[in-house]
C-alpha cells in the first residue's frame, strides 16, 4: 500500500502526471456514478428526441430521444470495463508465456516466437475482421480478439526480462537449491517481471478503449441497443445535420479517456522504469 | 576414498574461444583445493560446469563419483550435497524475497519441519555471527559482508559435503576476509565438507587451500599441494602469477 502511495506522489510531482491522474479519475467517476443519477440509458423518449444539452437532459438527447449523458455514461463504464479485462488477461497469459519462453529457450522459444510473430503479421482491424467473421460479433469475441492482439506484446516483453534473469546469480542460487520450477516462475521471476509489464499494460488501456471504439464505430462492436463510445459517435456522425453534440459529448469523453491513460501510463513509466522512459 | 570431484578432459568453447580446454583435475574428499588464476582463465567457467550451470562440449565430470547428468532429478539429488558460494552473494539472493522466505525455501526442498529447519538456522546464523533478526530483512539492507554469510548460511542449510566459493572475498575489508576464512575453514573441518575455492587472488588459496591448480586461457597449467606449488613452481606463468602478488612469498604469506 505504500508502494502505491509512493508511486501515486512521485506520478504527481509532475505536470502531465497529475493532468493524466485527474483525467482519469474525472472518467471513472463519470463511469461509475454517471449511470447512477442518469435516467434509463434505453429509455426511449421521441418526443425529445435532438434535445440540446441542457438541466433535463445534461448532455441531450439522440435520434430515439434516449438521455445521452446516460448511454455516455454506460458507454464509458463498458470501455473501461473490458479495456481492464483485456489488459489484464493479455498481460497475465502474455506473461507466464513469456516467462516460459525465456526460460526454456530452444525449440520452445523459437515456437512461441514464431506464434508472436504471425500474430504480429496481421493489422488488428483485419484480424479483428477475421475473427469476426469466424466467432460472430459481440462482447466475448471483442474480448477474445483483442486478447490475441495484446498477447504478444506483454509475451515479448516478459521473454526479454526472463532471458535477463536467467542468468542472474539469485536464479541460478534457487536452480542450485533444486527450488521447484513453479516456485521459482512465481516467486522469482513474476515479481521482476511485473515492473515493466504493468508499465506496458497502463499505456495499453487507452489503445484498447479506442480500438473498442473504432470496432464499435464500424459496427463490429457492441451490437444495439447497448451503447458504447464507437456507437454514439457512429449515431451522432448520421444526424449531424440535425445535432452536434452526441458526436462531440461521444468523442470528448473518448479522448479525455485516452488521453488521461496515455499521460498517466507515461507517468507511471517514468516512475516504475526510468531507464526505458527515454525509449518510445 | 571417492574423489569429491574429478574431471577429465573438460572442453567447452564459446564461438572461437576455448573457456576450457582439456581440463583435468581430481579434488579429493574432506580437503580444501584451490583453484586459482587470472580473470578469463575459465575459473568460474569450470565451477559453473561442475555445478551443472554449463554444459561441456566434451569431457566428463564425476561428483562423488557419479557422472554429472542435466536433468531435473539429477540436480534435485546433486542439490543435497554440493553448493556454490557465488561471486556476488548479494547478487545472488532474490532481491523481492525477505531471507526468510529464502531459507524456507531449503525447508521446503528437504521437506523439513518448519520448526526442526528453522533450529538447524538458527545455530547457523549463531555459528556465522548474524542475528537472528537478519532472516526478516531484505537483501539490499544487509551489509555485503552479511550478505555473504547468508549465502553460506543457505547453502549449509542444504547439508552439502561439498562447497564451492568462487571469489569469497571479494569486496569484502581485510578484517571482514580474514573472519570469513577462517570461518570457512571452521566449517570444513567440523563438517567434514570438501570446500573448492576459487580465486584470482594467490594469498587467499596459499592460507587456506591444501591443494591447488593454476589455470590460464582454460587449461591447467600446474597443480599440487599448495606448499610446493608456491615454493617451487615449476612453469613461468605460476612464477609470474606469484611475483605479481607481492604478499605472497615463495615461503608463505605475508603482509
Amino acid at each position: 500500500m505504500s508502494g502505491l502511495v509512493a508511486t501515486l506522489k512521485r506520478i504527481c510531482l509532475e505536470r502531465d502526471g497529475r493532468l493524466g491522474l485527474a483525467f482519469t479519475c474525472l472518467i471513472l467517476v463519470f463511469a461509475l456514478v454517471g449511470p447512477l443519477v442518469s435516467p434509463d440509458p434505453n429509455a426511449i423518449d421521441i418526443k425529445a428526441r435532438f434535445a440540446p444539452p441542457g438541466v433535463t437532459h445534461l448532455l441531450g438527447t439522440d435520434n430515439l430521444g434516449r438521455d445521452l449523458m446516460a448511454r455516455t455514461s454506460v458507454g464509458t463504464r463498458y470501455a473501461l470495463t473490458l479495456a481492464v479485462m483485456i489488459v489484464v488477461i493479455s498481460s497475465v497469459i502474455g506473461s507466464l508465456i513469456g516467462i516460459v519462453a525465456g526460460i526454456a529457450g530452444g525449440w520452445v522459444d523459437r515456437a512461441v516466437t514464431a506464434v508472436f510473430d504471425i500474430v504480429n503479421a496481421f493489422p488488428p482491424l483485419i484480424l479483428a475482421f477475421a475473427l469476426i467473421a469466424l466467432y460472430g460479433k459481440g462482447s466475448a469475441t471483442f474480448v477474445l480478439l483483442v486478447t490475441v492482439v495484446f498477447i504478444p506484446q506483454f509475451g515479448r516483453m516478459a521473454r526479454a526480462r526472463a532471458q535477463t534473469l536467467r542468468n542472474l546469480s539469485f536464479i541460478e542460487a534457487e536452480r542450485m537449491l533444486a527450488v521447484h520450477p513453479v516456485t521459482i516462475v512465481v516467486r522469482h521471476y513474476l515479481p521482476n517481471v511485473a515492473g515493466p509489464i504493468i508499465v506496458l499494460a497502463s499505456m495499453n488501456l487507452p489503445v484498447v478503449i479506442a480500438f473498442e471504439a473504432s470496432l464499435s464505430f464500424l459496427g463490429f462492436g457492441v451490437q444495439p441497443p447497448k451503447s458504447s463510445l464507437g456507437t454514439l459517435i457512429k449515431d451522432g456522425f448520421i444526424s449531424i445535420n440535425q445535432s452536434w453534440w452526441p458526436t462531440v459529448a461521444a468523442a470528448l469523453v473518448l479522448a479525455i479517456a485516452t488521453l488521461g491513460a496515455t499521460l498517466l501510463g507515461e507517468a507511471l513509466r517514468r516512475v516504475i522504469d526510468p531507464k526505458s522512459a527515454g525509449v518510445r | 576414498m571417492t574423489d569429491a570431484i574429478s574431471i577429465s578432459n573438460a572442453q567447452l568453447r564459446f564461438g572461437e574461444t576455448a573457456a576450457l580446454d582439456g581440463v583435468s583435475l581430481a579434488i579429493p574428499q574432506g580437503t580444501c583445493f584451490g583453484i586459482v588464476g587470472e580473470s578469463g582463465s575459465g575459473k568460474t567457467t569450470l565451477m559453473r560446469a561442475v555445478l551443472g550451470l554449463q554444459k561441456l562440449d566434451q569431457g566428463e565430470i564425476r561428483i562423488l563419483g557419479n557422472p554429472l547428468v542435466h536433468s531435473r532429478a539429477a540436480l534435485k539429488q546433486r542439490a543435497s550435497f554440493i553448493q556454490p558460494i557465488f561471486q556476488d552473494p548479494a547478487a545472488s539472493l532474490s532481491p523481492r524475497s525477505r531471507i526468510r522466505t529464502l531459507m524456507n525455501e531449503v525447508g521446503t526442498v528437504l521437506r523439513e519441519p518448519h520448526a526442526a529447519m528453522h533450529e538447524r538456522l538458527r545455530v547457523i546464523l549463531d555459528r556465522l555471527g548474524l542475528p537472528p533478526g537478519v532472516i526478516d530483512k531484505y537483501p539490499h539492507e544487509i551489509s555485503g559482508g552479511q550478505a555473504r554469510r547468508v549465502a553460506i548460511a543457505r547453502a549449509l542449510l542444504m547439508k552439502p559435503s561439498i562447497l564451492i566459493a568462487d571469489e569469497p572475498t571479494a569486496g569484502l575489508d581485510v578484517s571482514v576476509q580474514g573472519d570469513l576464512l577462517n570461518l570457512l575453514q571452521d566449517i570444513r573441518r567440523s563438517d567434514s565438507i570438501t570446500l573448492v575455492v576459487i580465486s584470482h587472488n594467490l594469498a587467499i588459496v596459499r592460507l587456506i587451500a591444501e591443494n591447488a591448480v593454476v589455470m590460464r586461457a582454460g587449461k591447467v597449467v600446474e597443480g599440487g599441494e599448495v606448499g610446493s606449488l608456491f615454493k617451487s613452481p615449476r612453469e613461468a606463468y605460476t612464477r609470474e602469477l606469484l611475483a605479481a602478488w607481492p604478499g605472497v612469498t615463495q615461503s608463505g604469506v605475508s603482509g
